[in-house]
């Protein structure tokens, strides 16, 4: 039979039946497609316009273009902070190299461990292949060389350049200029300008200015692929506008001075222009290197800097207040004069010590100064003197006139953080202690202590405004134009006595360290008690952390002053053997009396580590 | 004079269909691809295409009739196949489905879906008379069923689903009592609570995406959405060949396989679509008017099962690329890349043309 005729032909009885299980597929298969046709038109013809948003989102990703931020220069157009290309080498993880051999020639010209990089390298798995791993941040040219040199070796391994701040002279202007770092949580929170990963100046004028240094990012849009790789070339859709630069009032051989004449000590101090207001020098100690934080700094980095325990990254000069001892006399003899308390021939005996409201309280010179009048007493710093003129003006004027002088106050420097100190009156302690006022509290005020607090800002402020006869200035720190002075309200006969006692101070009194032969400083020292174990000791005696704190402030030249500061030095004891030597070799640098010294030189003064007969106040510290 | 009688009487609108959705095939798959690292690989699919055309050549040039006395045989073979790459197989993504001869790997599991449809029309057309009863059920059940078991111990679900048309089909067009469905679809509710616990936590999350497609965007969620978005950013129009963004930037998973239709979609917008199913719409009635002509009841269910097959294939795979089904990897028929599954698509065509070719009782 043939293979043909096998098969049963169809009648039709089967072909009426079939014909009715055809159609069942057919519905069955119609049903199935009408559907998906619905589904398509539903997705395609509805919806078609924003799943095209949705495939462009998909597709197009945002880079961001860091703009380049501004440099900033002293005075002199000297660079103080830069933003210069970096090396990053990187090693290509999705190659067909091997990594190990990689590594471990790598090791001798990078002198980082082999295990540190494979660990490194092995966190890094799990994400995309094509993200690249960074072996080390900032890599020297001499360490690029060794690479370079034997290319062939390192298949995997490729330099990529980025932007990264310098300061050139990194822990001298740290407090002045501050540092950048990435933005935090919650400055993005604050701010509609910024994005995670932006760096931003986080202290010092890095901060005060940063909306102009920073610049404006601009934006590249990329195409990537599923992995997030680019992909093709990137549109440019706003090109970053690169920071402004800025020029600071700063003077960098004054600021290097400052900060080289501190040594090892810790301290403030700050220079203004005495008619502008300008800052020529600021500078803190102990200081840090604000290069650190645009390294990738490590953990332990940042904890061995936030545990020190002198505290680095605070800044002294306008964030710490200190009794401001003595200094303050100056603000006790205008106020003494102005509000008539005592006459300029009024003279007081001194002996060396007088009971007060049942105290009795010492002269720093035991055998007493004798009669003194206003401008001995402010030259030679009599506490008696002093002691009795408080005692006349009561607490209230002595506020008045501190607060004229911009003490308790704070300056309006730029920079922030700055404290206000503390500026006592009858109020204040009513309202920050909840306590009345006693009259043996102004005894204390009289000679700089008790309450009183102020930062060497403030008193380098106080002493221009002394110097000019203006009222307070807020230290400028970039060169601009200057508010007009207004006159200090207080006769220019108080000022003409005040600013020749400052003179005498310094001439043949307590700042006689300061004294040069070509220029003239008028000044005055002090002395911030730090416990009352030091009352009537030589503070040379004391253990380094119960010494008191040496200030020294004034201006310069005394005849037409143009400079005015303040320099503290923690536990530095007489504040005119530790200060006053400071302050001298800022004022060589500004008066030009002398080449530069060689930098890390040591300013010859074989005495100045001599005690002073005549510093600072000794009295014993006040009760409340 | 056979020769040219048979060219004459090819059932070439069948044939220009095909043609045109292999066609739309490689052009998808050179587009699903150019991006990637497998770009190029649309000439494999030509090569392959060539292979399957010439096989296809010989299953019409040989009667239907031959065929279905070797259909056992063939089907035994397949089956030692099947049970041959569960040993010695190729694992290629978790499923142990490829055997290798030389250069080329083939999947037997789709060469056992031809022979299945073949099996099935052999034995409807001389067992079955009238109705199903429970006897020829059985029966057809271990001839569909054993290379089902087989292919789903490789586990090659996605191959496996792809008997239910063919099964369905056949007991549909050798009728069964209602009660028998009725039946059916009772033990397999029954079933759903003894399979579910047994799934793999993949194929749970798959099914429990269907029903909630925001589920798990990441994760098997993920290919659904970008299939979404593939084929809704194509729009009407579509964004014209090579210009489809979604597939070539690789965000599109399985772009010239499974999801093929998604890249088409994509650049050739809803009106493509329409016409790629129009085509197989267009198959399915020329199955049909095959299946109507043919001389003898062998030739009829030959038709309607192998159209139920490929047809059954297409609606799983739009189906799952349209995430209203679990996802699962069936290509589709003509279109998808692959070799093994073009040849079983382009044999089971054949097995179409060969009964409308032979219609007329000489």
């Amino acid at each position: 039979m043939d293979y043909r005729e096998r098969w049963e032909l169809k009648d039709y009885l089967i072909g009426r039946r079939l014909d009715r299980r055809i159609l069942t597929l057919h519905v069955m298969l119609g049903l199935a497609l009408f559907g998906f046709v619905v589904n398509f038109w539903y997705l395609q013809g509805v919806h078609g316009e924003e799943y095209k948003v949705l495939a462009e989102n998909n597709r197009m990703r945002r880079v961001t273009m860091s703009p380049t931020r501004g440099v900033i220069f002293d005075r002199d157009n000297l660079v103080l902070a830069s933003t210069r290309p970096s090396l990053t080498l990187w090693m290509t993880r999705e190659d067909k190299h091997d990594k190990l051999p990689q590594l471990e020639r790598l090791v001798p010209i990078l002198d980082i461990p082999l295990e540190e990089l494979q660990a490194r390298l092995e966190k890094m798995r799990g994400r995309p292949l094509f993200e690249q791993f960074m072996l080390k941040e900032d890599v020297s040219l001499d360490e690029l060389a060794h690479i370079e040199a034997r290319r062939e070796r390192f298949p995997s391994i490729s330099v990529r350049e980025t932007a990264r701040r310098h300061y050139p002279d990194g822990p001298v202007i740290a407090h002045a200029v501050g540092y950048v770092a990435q933005v935090s949580e919650a400055q993005l929170a604050n701010s509609e300008d910024l994005s995670a990963g932006d760096i931003v100046g986080k202290s010092g004028v890095e901060r005060a200015y940063d909306d102009s240094l920073r610049g404006l990012r601009g934006w590249q849009l990329v195409s990537v692929n599923s992995l997030g790789r680019q992909i093709g070339d990137a549109r440019i859709e706003r090109e970053p506008d690169h920071g402004d630069q800025i020029r600071l009032t700063l003077d960098m051989e004054m600021q290097r001075a400052l900060y080289d004449g501190f040594g090892t000590e810790a301290g403030g101090g700050i220079f203004v222009d005495v008619k502008s207001g300008a800052v020529l020098a600021l500078v803190s100690t102990p200081s840090f290197d604000p290069n650190l934080f645009a390294d990738g700094f490590t953990q332990e980095k940042w904890k061995a800097i936030i545990e020190d325990p002198r505290r680095p990254l605070h800044d002294r000069a306008i964030a710490s207040f200190y009794a401001p001892g003595s200094t303050f006399k100056v603000v006790m003899a205008i106020a003494g004069l102005e509000a008539g308390a005592v006459t300029p021939e009024h003279t007081v005996f001194c002996n060396g010590g007088k009971s007060f409201y049942g105290r009795r309280r010492l002269c720093w010179k035991r055998g007493g100064h004798g009669w003194v009048d206003m401008r001995k007493a402010l030259a030679e710093s009599c506490n008696i003197y002093f002691y009795e003129l408080g005692q006349e003006l009561g607490i209230d004027a002595i506020h008045k006139y501190g607060d004229m002088l911009g003490l308790g106050k704070m300056t309006g420097i730029p920079l922030s953080g700055e404290e206000r100190g503390i500026l006592p009156s009858q109020d204040w302690k009513r309202q920050a202690l909840r306590e009345i006022w006693y009259p043996g509290d102004t005894i204390s005020v009289a000679i700089g202590q008790g309450f009183l607090a102020a930062t060497p800002a403030q008193l380098a402020v106080m002493m221009a405004s002394v110097a000019s006869g203006e009222k307070p200035r807020a230290p400028s720190l970039v060169q601009g134009l200057n508010a007009p002075a207004e006159r200090l309200p207080v006769s220019e006969r108080t000022l003409e006595i005040v600013r020749a006692a400052l003179k005498r101070a310094v001439d043949r009194g307590t700042g006689r360290e300061a004294t040069l032969g070509q220029f003239s400083v008028s000044g005055k020292t002090g002395t911030a008690q730090v416990s009352s174990t030091s009352a009537g000791v030589d503070s040379n005696d004391l253990p380094k952390a119960q010494r008191d704190h040496a200030w020294f402030v004034g201006y310069a030249p005394a005849e037409d002053p143009t400079v005015a500061f303040a320099v503290v030095v923690e536990h530095g004891g007489h504040g005119g053997s530790m200060a006053a030597p400071i302050v001298r070799q800022v004022l060589e640098r500004y008066f030009n009396t002398e080449p530069p010294a060689p930098a890390g030189g040591e300013p010859a003064d074989e005495d100045l580590n001599k005690p002073q007969e005549e510093s600072g106040d000794v009295s014993i510290a006040t009760s409340r | 004079m056979y020769r040219s009688r048979l060219l004459d009487s090819l059932d070439w609108p069948t044939i220009a269909a095909t043609c045109g959705l292999v066609a739309i095939g490689i052009f998808s798959i050179a587009s699903a691809t150019s991006g990637n690292w497998q770009a190029g690989i649309w000439r494999t699919q030509v090569v392959w295409f060539a292979l399957a055309s010439i096989a296809a050549i010989v299953i019409v040039v040989v009667d239907y009739r031959v065929w279905a006395e070797l259909a056992l045989v063939m089907h035994g073979v397949v089956l030692v196949l099947l049970g041959f790459v569960l040993f010695f197989g190729r694992s290629v993504g978790g499923n142990q489905s490829w055997l290798v001869i030389g250069p080329a790997r083939l999947q037997p599991s789709e060469l056992a879906k031809w022979t299945t449809c073949l099996v099935l029309a052999v034995y409807l057309a001389r067992r079955v008379r009238g109705t199903l009863g429970l006897r020829q059920l059985v029966e057809m059940a271990i001839l569909a069923g054993a290379p089902l078991a087989l292919i789903g111990m490789q586990p090659d679900m996605g191959t496996a689903l792809t008997f239910v048309p063919i099964i369905l089909a056949a007991v549909i067009i050798g009728g069964v009592r209602w009660k028998w469905i009725v039946a059916a679809l009772i033990v397999g509710m029954l079933l759903v609570p003894v399979t579910w616990p047994r799934l793999k936590g993949y194929q749970k999350e798959r099914i429990l995406t269907v029903f909630d497609p925001g589920r798990d965007p990441t994760g098997v969620g993920y290919q659904v959405r970008q299939s979404h978005i593939a084929i809704g950013s194509g729009g009407v129009t579509g964004k014209g060949l090579f210009k489809g963004t979604q597939n070539r930037l690789n965000f599109l998973p399985a772009q010239h396989t499974d999801f093929v239709l998604a890249v088409f979609a994509e650049e050739f917008g809803f009106i493509g679509v329409a016409s790629v199913l129009g085509l197989f719409y267009a198959l399915f009635r020329r199955g049909i008017t095959a299946a109507r002509s043919a001389q003898d009841r062998l030739g009829t269910y030959i038709c309607l099962l192998v159209g139920s097959w490929i047809l059954g294939q297409m609606v799983i795979n739009v189906g799952v690329v349209l995430g209203r089904l679990p996802t699962i990897g069936v290509p589709l028929p003509f279109v998808s890349y692959g070799g093994s599954s073009l040849i079983a698509a382009l044999c089971g065509i054949a097995l179409i043309v060969n009964v409308r070719s032979r219609r007329f009782v000489n």
